[in-house]
């Protein structure tokens, strides 16, 4: 096909039908030889050995325990993976060529798209790299409410992650509970930002809009009442003979090892570092929250799952003392040159109409030559945007740290030597999303 | 008298008074490193570092730029790998957070790599950074030094075509090998270039699709299916 199609191919007669360059060195990295069924019968036809080649083994990208568009060549020996090669970027879509592209505000609704199941606090991630870059202050109530919609988002990514990772072992009615609670949560963000999914409510300099009186309410009511159901899952969950069974043990890294393929997030804390980006370099006002930072010494999938349930208990810590700290004042920086200006301004004032028109359209132009890195801790890891200016309305470079991009490095390591039984579960529990990793 | 009273209404009698407005949207101002920005952190405050990297490297060390109260040492590009083993087995940076390269387009040096390492112990954080000229397109691998580099320098070789010397694994990470450009560099066009990426048919007998996007190169969108003959009747 490839031939006809008028595609070159490596050889003219490659056995790959499609992107044969790229297939031929995925099979080269395996150090195997890539093999049609129609051969193999041949070869057992023909009294050779059917079984004289490895059995290799593709798991992905259309599958669904991938979580997305994941690609795991393996290569194996019985049912023990012997090698692994992670393909990926099948959602490529060149965000950071996109943002060269872009002014710094307009790139902001495309870092919902990246990782899309914590829209909030790739925004917030985005902006304050901006805001670093451009030296701005959000005001202080920003602030507050961005650290709230933070946490937030985190719950609301932590939760995918437990319905998915019991789904793939097994479990299929978790998912169900845990998108109840998700459910809760997309009503939070559509009275906040009026999207339930890509919300887009961070702004450079400080948020969209107010939280309404509703929106309080309902988060209040979650804080409340969320405690319990996590309560509920660990009654069901923390001396459950298969669930133990399925991760204790599945993936083990030692503290020394997680660090060295540079694991982030809770795949890290399971491994027994403490590196938190909230504690490490306290961004907006983590530094002023007593929260814990909850680690675990095993590095196996089940240390990774008690991670990720404490976090969420934390979360709802630091959200509960944010609403009793949130101080009343502006929701945006009031310069028009580095924010947008209200939309009273907006529409009742001429300067301020030509303040919008000129911020959408050139935008915040920071010093040439300027670069600099700004990190938070999303809820898969280290989420940071290193950036550099050339003194123009767009970025010249912005290069993004992505936590599922450095854990799933950490994956092809974890997958070899394990059972491909307990691959998925091994997806599953370092938690990448392909959006992410992929850029 | 004091002072703003006196300001306001002296310039001109009886005229209201009337702030310039200036917009320098894209003010091409030079970054000044001593600026107190208020995102800055302790954690990028690391004279002590730099200098012990300035005395044991000497030469090596080409300089040190500072910018939101971030220090990016630069470091002759072939003892790259010297200086992240120095920092990792001395300074105590064990982890590498990050890496990735960046097309400066300009004649000499054109593309620049930067490693970005964290010290839990010391709570610091560091970003190094080589060059490396158009025409040898090479650098030496760090993947010796951290593991952890070894997929970041291959998104480097994918998105700017650097190669890395001595990496075990030089492939693409993510566009496929079949592809032969290189998109984050500034000549790529952002909308791709027709022809350069193979895609699946649209159907299972029909032909590769040359171009993702079509619309933009060469007017719509091929159909995957072949549309039925109107049924709407015109009446006369």
């Amino acid at each position: 096909m490839s031939a006809a199609s008028g595609f070159r191919t490596a050889e003219a007669e490659s056995v790959f039908r499609f992107w044969p360059r790229h297939n031929e060195a995925i099979y080269e990295r395996l150090e195997t030889k890539h093999v049609w069924l129609e051969q193999a019968q041949r070869n057992a036809a023909n009294g050779a050995d059917p079984l004289e080649h490895e059995m290799i083994l593709n798991i992905g990208p259309q599958h669904p325990a991938t979580h997305g568009v994941l690609r795991c060549v393996v290569k194996m020996d019985g049912e023990t993976i012997d090698k692994s090669v992670l393909d990926i970027g099948y959602l490529h879509r060149g965000i950071e060529k996109l943002a060269e592209h872009k002014t710094y505000q307009e790139f902001m609704p495309y870092t919902d798209r990246m990782d899309y199941l914590s829209p909030y606090s790739n925004n917030v991630a985005w902006c304050l790299a901006v805001e670093k870059l451009a030296g701005i202050e959000a005001p202080e109530r920003a602030q507050w409410l961005r650290m709230i919609l933070c946490e937030l988002a985190r719950i609301s990514s932590h939760l995918l992650w437990l319905g998915v990772g019991l789904m793939d072992a097994g479990a299929v009615s978790v998912f169900l509970w845990t998108f109840k609670g998700r459910e809760d949560l997309y009503r939070i963000f559509d009275e906040v930002a009026g999207a339930r999914f890509t919300v887009s409510h961070s702004r450079i300099g400080g948020l969209a809009a107010d939280l309404t009186p509703e929106a309080f309410r309902l988060i209040r009511r979650f804080t409340d009442e969320f405690g319990k159901e996590i309560a509920g899952w660990e009654a069901l969950l923390n001396r459950n003979r298969i669930w133990i069974d399925r991760n204790r043990n599945v993936g083990t890294l030692t503290r020394e090892e997680a660090v060295e393929i540079g694991l982030t997030g809770p795949n890290l804390r399971a491994s027994g570092e403490p590196y938190d980006i909230r504690r490490f370099e306290p961004y907006l006002f983590y530094g002023d929250v007593a929260f814990d930072v909850p680690t675990r010494e095993e590095g196996d999938s089940l240390a990774r799952y008690f991670v990720r349930l404490e976090e969420m208990k934390e979360s709802l810590r630091i959200i509960r003392q944010c609403l009793e700290r949130l101080p009343d004042g502006p929701i945006r920086a009031d310069d028009a040159k580095r924010a947008y200006p209200s939309k009273d301004e907006v529409y009742y004032s001429m300067e301020g109409m030509i303040h919008d028109f000129l911020y959408t359209d050139a935008g915040i132009a920071p010093p040439k030559g300027a670069v600099c890195y700004q990190a938070i801790e999303s809820p898969k890891g280290e989420l940071g945007w290193y950036l550099q200016s050339d003194g123009t309305g767009n970025p010249w470079r912005a290069k993004v740290n992505a936590p599922s991009f450095t854990n799933l490095q950490g994956l092809e390591h974890m997958m070899e030597g394990a059972l491909v039984a307990d691959a998925v579960i091994l997806i599953g529990s370092i938690d990448p999303v392909m959006g992410e990793a992929d850029k | 008298m004091p002072a703003d009273v006196e300001h306001t209404s002296s310039p001109q009698q009886g005229a209201p008074f009337r702030k310039a407005l200036d917009f320098f949207f894209t003010a091409a101002d030079e970054a000044s490193p001593d600026e107190q920005n208020p995102l800055a952190q302790p954690t990028t405050r690391l004279p002590e570092i730099v200098r012990a990297l300035a005395d044991r490297f000497g030469e090596a060390i080409l300089g040190v730029e500072e910018y939101a109260g971030e220090q990016t040492v630069l470091v002759e590009t072939q003892r790259i790998a010297e200086v992240c083993r120095f920092l990792k087995d001395e300074q105590g940076f064990r982890y590498l957070a990050d890496a990735g390269g960046a097309d400066r387009f300009t004649d000499e040096e054109r593309f620049e790599v930067f490693y970005n390492l964290v010290s839990f112990e010391k709570k610091k954080r560091i970003r190094l950074k080589i060059r490396v000229d158009e025409a040898a397109l090479t650098a030496p691998t760090v993947t010796g030094v951290y593991r952890a580099a070894n997929w970041n320098e291959r998104e480097v070789y994918d998105m700017l075509g650097i190669r890395f010397e001595g990496h075990p694994d030089m492939r693409r990470m993510f566009m496929p090998e079949d592809f032969e450009y290189y998109p984050q560099r500034k000549e790529f066009p952002q909308l791709g270039i027709p022809g350069s990426l193979p895609l699946p048919p649209r159907t299972p007998e029909g032909p590769l699709q040359r171009d993702p996007f079509p619309t933009a190169h060469e007017g719509p969108t091929p159909k995957s299916y072949e549309e039925p003959p109107s049924q709407i009747v015109r009446e006369a």
